[in-house]
């Protein structure tokens, strides 16, 4: 397994160079010069110049040790991001959200796990019946409603007309307040769909012969659902749930816009809506970065799920 | 069993800390006001703030030499920092002012011992170089640009240096000088009248001490150390800020004289209190309307603007009145002119419009504005029939007599064929920048297509992001351009010189308009004081702008302002921002709507 371990690790290393090189040369060659739009509207050419000389933009692209891609990878290399347009340290920034980010996105991951899991066993065990067509339809409508309507219904109903909740994140309260309903709305909004992907698994589970043979032995349905399905069930699971994992740190985009939580969703909204390629760019390294490493995670907790599998 | 036990005690002390939390009431009296923002602060230092937002921020933290009068109209210059108005030589050219003494920075750690020092005049002398810095970079730069001696030198001294803190400030710049600790004096190339206006009274001449620069470094943008009535608690970036009463603050009394009419509003009412009245202030940056509307409409927010898809729904048909449910929850309106105007710009330079005045008079003729403004925005514009917009000096109450935003397809038609005439071939189809993808640019540049499509004209819109939009304007790239303008005082030089030839893009000409005789006239009147003679020329200038068309002047912007009753003192303020000082929240009187809306919650209604 160590050698695999490592081999893995090696293959990051080109992964990482070709998400930075796709990265910056997008962000770079389409998205254009930004130095204008950091001077202000009717900036003379001479700050422009100075603007484009203190981010490094007057640099050459590629070919030069001091490149402005050379730079770039080894700021990457040494998660020194530099500043972002508004002249904030971009690690700050990133730093600051990520703790909002997650105390959003982690209770709305388990609880959607937990919710959808043990929803989709049951639902399984009741396949064919008027509960599993029913749910069906839910889930299938619960998944054509946009996940704007959801917050925007959300939003109105529960904190404004029942006042459950706060309207939007109060840095004056507690924070779990604030992060309550978009918790809820974000459960609510992606459970359709996640209740009939793992419905699926669950139904193929259901299927096979031990399922049959561990009931005529006369073990109880939980025991034969949540030991046995549920643990055959667990490869697809995993896979879902740790490729899920580098998202939370993201945070979610929507959610933190409209309820003003300053987390890394937001963060990159902001960054998108501004042009500003350098929070941008940093943020899609961690992230690719995150995203390989949860691979070689999840390729590992495989071995530890299922005895079948072997890592070499 | 034990397990659903648990889970149950888990749930009960979870319900019983969300749910049975005695309802807040204000913090022992505490005056606080809260205001919604829509976008986010770029910047806390004013010497590089240029966008409302951090205006607004900055401008309640940090002060400069002049302010207009909060209630006086028309707008009145009067000194804030400064002791007293310029003494100005009799040649226009030379500006002497006196400093209040005693006046202190914020506490800071920025200062030796953490007590803000007292304001000096060579304050400001730091603040005039340090906008002329080169490696700072400052947005403002173009305000002084040429216009006071020496500190063109200084831009071209600093330029040898690496970082903006390298530069040896002491280096003199004759034309900006401390005289003593208490006077500057600041010496122009050519006589400028509206310094006062447009860079004495502007945030960005806001003095910054050296200290806190020299301390904070770049992290200046973060950590503002002003004179002002208030400074910053919290700033957490994208989300809120929350400032706090500066307890080094001079103090000022609320004004006793207005309009005739301000006695009456109760706007009068506090003359002669202290200021400022409220112990903090709290924006909410919150993008979104729908968060915001619900916010304002609880009372968590005392102010707030009409969302557009809200708008029919809280006014009366005839679009000056507040709904009645809003009358019943005692929200009161104001409505009033915010100078700016918007225009489909033309592109001089470009061969097809540049040369051919019918066919830009033909594109101004084919728009049916009040049509334009009826279906995008519902009246919350009016028609601009000209480049100056009400609420400045020189705007003219008949310009609409003039004819120049009239509609007219069959004369459009006429001028078409005229303008292909000249053109020697059917006019090509020309293209529109628009700025946004979003839906309003979308349905904006549709709407435009329909209208000129009718007179024969056929346009293509191009859609884009603002940046992007930017640098093609300044690259001369835009054959048609949507653009505006916001005013920053009440002299409308500000709106004329984008149309002087010296101005060219990327400074504020993005026309390329070039008349060498608009340009003859513009250098003599830009020179002189305000006068009957001076507002007929301007007037006059206008009238050249709008002769050659090189814009359609669409519309002029109208604000509509909401505000809870209890938010007291309010006023449309449009020159300036650093008024929250003398707004007040009758706390009682807030404590009583919670208190309504509690009660009717717990009724269920």
């Amino acid at each position: 397994m160590t050698a695999f371990i490592i081999r893995r690790l090696l293959y990051m290393f080109p992964i990482v160079v070709g998400v930075l090189l796709v990265t910056f040369t997008l962000f770079t060659l389409i998205g254009g010069d930004i130095s204008q739009q950091i001077a202000g509207k009717n900036a003379d050419a001479e700050t422009i110049a100075e603007i484009r000389h203190e981010y490094g933009l007057d640099k050459p692209l590629f070919w030069s040790w001091d490149s402005q891609f050379v730079n770039h990878f080894k700021k990457a290399l040494f998660f020194d991001f530099g500043r972002a347009m508004d002249r904030e340290r971009i690690s700050a920034k990133i730093l600051r959200g990520i703790v909002p980010s997650l105390m959003l996105t982690v209770p709305m991951f388990i609880g959607e796990i937990i919710a959808a899991v043990s929803l989709a066993l049951i639902i399984a065990y009741v396949r064919g019946t008027i509960w599993d067509v029913s749910a069906v339809v839910i889930c299938v409508a619960g998944m054509s409603i946009p996940y704007l309507s959801f917050i925007i219904f959300g939003q109105y109903f529960f904190a404004y007309k029942l006042d459950w909740f706060p309207i939007i994140y109060l840095p004056e309260e507690p924070m779990i307040k604030s992060v309550g309903l978009p918790i809820l709305i974000g459960i609510l909004a992606s459970l359709g769909g996640e209740l009939r992907f793992y419905r699926t698994i669950m139904l193929d589970e259901m299927r096979n012969d031990y399922v049959r043979t561990a009931f005529a032995k006369g073990l109880s349905t939980t025991r034969v659902l949540f030991k046995h399905v549920l643990k055959n069930a667990m490869i697809p699971i995993i896979t879902n749930v740790v490729l899920t994992i580098p998202h939370l740190i993201l945070g979610s985009f929507l959610l933190e816009r409209f309820f003003g939580i300053p987390g890394l969703g937001y963060l990159m909204i902001e960054a998108i809506g501004a042009r500003d390629f350098f929070v941008i760019n940093a943020m899609t390294f961690i992230f690719s970065l995150l995203i390989v490493i949860f691979t070689l995670l999840a390729d590992i907790c495989y071995a530890f799920v299922d005895p079948r599998i072997s890592l070499k | 069993m034990r397990q659903t036990k648990a889970y149950l005690i888990i749930c009960c002390i979870l319900a019983a800390v969300w749910g049975c939390e005695k309802r807040k009431t204000a913090a022992d009296g505490e005056m606080v006001i809260c205001r919604p923002m829509i976008s986010k602060v770029q910047t806390l230092d004013p010497t590089n703030t240029r966008d409302i937002y951090s205006a607004l921020v900055v401008s309640q933290m940090c002060e400069q030499l002049y302010v207009y009068h909060y209630l006086k109209r028309p707008y009145q210059l009067i000194p804030l920092l400064a002791e007293s108005m310029p003494a100005i030589s009799d040649d226009g050219m030379t500006y002497t002012i006196r400093i209040k003494q005693g006046i202190r920075f914020q506490d800071d750690p920025c200062f030796p011992d953490g007590k803000g020092r007292e304001l000096k005049a060579s304050d400001f002398v730091y603040a005039f170089k340090r906008l002329a810095n080169a490696k700072y970079a400052s947005q403002n730069w173009s305000i002084f640009d040429d216009r006071i001696v020496g500190l063109n030198d200084f831009r071209e001294y600093s330029k040898g240096f690496r970082k903006e803190w390298d530069v040896d400030y002491s280096r003199p710049v004759e034309g900006v000088q401390a005289l003593d600790d208490y006077t500057l004096q600041i010496k122009l190339t050519r006589p400028w009248p509206q310094i006062l206006e447009l860079a004495l009274n502007d945030y960005c001449t806001s003095p910054v001490p050296f200290e806190a620069v020299q301390y904070y470094g770049v992290d200046i943008v973060s950590h503002p150390v002003g004179t002002g009535p208030y400074r910053l608690k919290t700033w957490q970036r994208s989300s809120y800020i929350e400032l706090e009463k500066n307890l080094n603050w001079r103090g000022e009394l609320y004004p006793s004289e207005g309009e005739p009419e301000d006695q009456a509003d109760g706007l009068l009412a506090d003359a002669g209190k202290p200021v400022p009245f409220a112990d903090r202030i709290i924006f909410r940056i919150i993008e979104e309307d729908q968060p915001n509307w619900l916010l304002f409409m609880r009372g968590k927010l005392d102010v707030m603007y009409i969302p557009k898809d809200n708008f029919d729904k809280v006014m009366m048909p005839d679009k000056k009145q507040l709904a009645s449910f809003m009358q019943d929850q005692q929200i009161k309106l104001t409505i009033f002119n915010d100078p700016s105007t918007f225009w489909v710009g033309f592109n001089m330079k470009d061969p097809v419009l540049g040369p051919n005045l019918p066919l830009r008079k033909a594109i101004s003729r084919a728009i049916d504005r009040q049509k334009y403004i009826d279906i995008l925005f519902n009246g919350r514009v009016q028609v601009a029939h000209g480049l100056v917009s009400p609420g400045l000096n020189s705007y003219d109450p008949n310009m609409a007599d003039y004819g120049y935003s009239k509609f007219d397809l069959n004369e459009a038609r006429a001028l078409l064929k005229e303008a292909e005439a000249i053109y020697g071939k059917p006019i090509p189809k020309l293209t529109l920048a628009m700025p946004g993808t979003d839906t309003l640019p979308k349905q904006m540049g549709q709407l435009l297509q329909r209208m000129l499509e009718q007179a024969g004209i056929q346009i293509q819109v191009d859609y884009m992001d603002f940046p992007t939009y930017m640098e093609k304007q300044n690259k001369g790239q835009c054959q048609m351009f949507i653009s505006g303008v916001s005013a920053s005082c009440p002299d409308a030089m500000d709106f004329l010189e984008m149309f002087a030839s010296k101005y060219f893009a990327p400074g504020s000409n993005k026309f390329f308009y070039s008349n060498p005789e608009f340009d003859a006239l513009y250098e003599q009147v830009a020179v002189m004081q305000d006068s009957p003679e001076r507002l007929a020329w301007y007037r006059k200038l206008e009238h050249m702008i709008l002769d050659d068309y090189p814009a359609a002047f669409m519309t002029h912007r109208i604000t509509f302002y909401l505000g809870h009753d209890w938010y007291k003192n309010y006023k449309p303020f449009v020159f300036g921002y650093g008024v929250l000082k003398y707004h007040r929240v009758d706390v009682e009187q807030r404590e009583q709507f919670f208190n309504r809306n509690y009660s009717l919650k717990k009724e269920g209604k």
